[in-house]
């Protein structure tokens, strides 16, 4: 119940800082508009699974507004603890738990509005969605908890550790990283640097922005879909204890 | 009577009734230390076995230096600071043991107001009621009044952040005391405010204890403040209890004014 209360709070900030709202989802719509109009001709590669790239690159800017916009989540909880309005709440009845996952669940929420609204601008870039709304709905709902058990797990660890905003913003183009060295704006059949290749295949955002792209242009592959989501457990599994960890710390 | 306090004393009846009849103290203690210490990561001792007992209905002030260990000591007995050595018991739980039940019981207002950049007074005052398990007609209603109590009903609306600090700080009271607790943890609650904040905070907690029953355990280096508000006093200095009895009792012992004996035994302790 707290941490409903605790993201009902999250999510009423959000309108009262235009700031952080517009600069969440702006760069990313910039960056969909710049990037597809750039690489468009990649599309007309031999094999290229669409010929609208917009659509190939949909899923790519639905994480790109998941992943690093969780960090903002971070920067939160290191404010209220450098405000020490985060001490305040733990005054009351409720768990550091609770104070984190109430941020973290309300800024799921804002994150997947925003990737609904990455999808819409793909729909009127004249994409479309292989599989309707529900698998829309399963796009959003992978790369929002992508976003929560990386980005989101890293950032809200580190505001308990350092208590330090900028220090959490710093980390932020680490995101980028992660999203950037996958098959974020090519197939991996068409990258040469077998280097690359092989970063690609080890980097766990792939097994889900693949299962995603597959949602966009041609169906549901069930067992790529459940690969995605033992993904996102398993970095689940690495991120909780160190969590709990790190929960200590706030603690004195 | 002016128009004001007749307001803040209407509103104060009715928190009463909203808090199932006033709370007679009841015969027992409210806060005990045992042997309670703090030992920090980088060694620094801030508390070295500090033993007390704050009778239920009592108002206990422990009085110190900066850097004396009062802060982490009020911090512990409020579940924020994790002891390192003793044992404590606020309202028969111990704070270690049982920190959820400890903070069902206590309202914690804190040296560094921590207030939420965003809300309104108001927002801040029922969420924080929220959060202590009321319904949320029940707390908007309790934000009302505790802000009339403090004298504080036009800002209800203001974002929190907009507030000057006294403001805030008779706000963050206000917000401690939602839930009507028996017991309240006050950290220099009136450090660095104008002598009309300083006092209408005063008012509220004399207000609080003589209406409600409410046990106060404040820490101050202000004489006036200890005097005005504490049945009991504690000295602490380096971690330790140097010495602790009536404001009266003190006084007669040791020095014609509070000052004198605060002086005294932290002079001594310094030597």
């Amino acid at each position: 119940m707290n941490t409903l209360l605790l993201a009902q709070r999250a999510l009423v900030q959000f309108p009262r800082n235009p700031v952080v709202l517009g600069f969440s989802v702006v760069p990313v719509l910039i960056m969909y508009l710049v990037f597809g109009g750039l690489f468009s001709g990649v599309s007309d590669l031999p094999g290229f699974p669409t010929d609208n790239y917009f659509e190939f690159l949909a899923p790519t800017a639905l994480l790109l507004a998941t992943v690093p916009g969780m960090g903002n989540a971070g920067v939160a909880l290191a404010a209220d603890l450098q405000s020490r309005y985060f001490q305040k709440l733990l005054t009351t009845p409720t768990t550091v738990g609770a104070v984190m996952l109430g941020r973290l669940l309300g800024d799921c929420l804002r994150l997947a509005v925003q990737a609904a609204l990455v999808l819409l601008l793909a729909i009127a870039l004249g994409a479309h969605v292989e599989t309707g709304i529900p698998g829309a709905a399963l796009m959003i709902v992978m790369g929002t908890l992508l976003g929560i058990v990386t980005f989101g797990a890293v950032s809200a660890n580190l505001a308990v550790r350092t208590r330090d905003a900028a220090a959490v913003q710093a980390i932020q183009p680490m995101a980028f990283l992660l999203i950037f060295l996958t098959s974020a704006y090519q197939t991996a059949d068409h990258i040469d640097s077998p280097v690359l290749r092989t970063i690609i295949d080890l980097n766990p955002a792939e097994y889900v922005l693949r299962p995603m792209r597959e949602l966009m242009l041609s169906g549901y592959q069930w067992d790529h879909i459940a690969v995605g989501f033992l993904v996102i457990a398993g970095l689940a599994l690495v991120a909780l204890p160190l969590t709990a960890r790190n929960y200590r710390s706030v603690y004195g | 009577m002016t128009t004001s306090s007749t307001t803040a004393t209407s509103a104060f009846n009715e928190l009463i009734g909203l808090a199932d009849g006033p709370r007679v103290p009841d015969i027992g203690d409210a806060v005990v230390l045992d042997n309670l210490a703090k030992t920090y990561r980088d060694g620094t001792q801030a508390v070295r076995g500090i033993s007390l007992r704050v009778a239920s209905g009592e108002s206990f002030g422990i009085l110190g230096p900066n850097g004396a260990g009062k802060s982490t000591t009020i911090g512990m007995l409020g579940t924020l600071v994790k002891p390192t050595g003793g044992r404590a018991w606020v309202a028969g739980h111990d704070v270690v043991a049982e920190p959820i039940e400890v903070r069902r019981r206590i309202g914690f207002a804190m040296q560094d107001v921590g207030v939420d950049a965003f809300a309104t007074a108001s927002e801040l005052m029922v969420l924080q009621g929220r959060l202590h398990g009321l319904r949320k007609s029940d707390a908007v209603r309790r934000a009302q009044l505790l802000l009339r109590v403090v004298g504080l009903d036009q800002v209800a609306g203001k974002r929190v952040s907009t507030l000057s600090g006294g403001t805030k700080r008779r706000v963050d009271l206000a917000a401690s005391l939602m839930h009507l607790p028996p017991i309240v943890f006050l950290d220099e609650p009136t450090e660095g405010l104008d002598p009309r904040s300083r006092t209408a905070i005063w008012e509220t907690l004399t207000e609080l204890r003589h209406r409600l029953g409410v046990t106060l355990v404040l820490t101050t280096h202000d004489m006036d403040e200890a005097e005005a508000l504490c049945d009991r006093i504690g000295i602490v200095d380096r971690g330790t209890l140097v010495v602790e009895g009536t404001p009266d009792s003190l006084k007669a012992s040791d020095g014609q004014t509070l000052e004198a004996v605060y002086l005294h035994y932290t002079e001594r302790e310094a030597a």
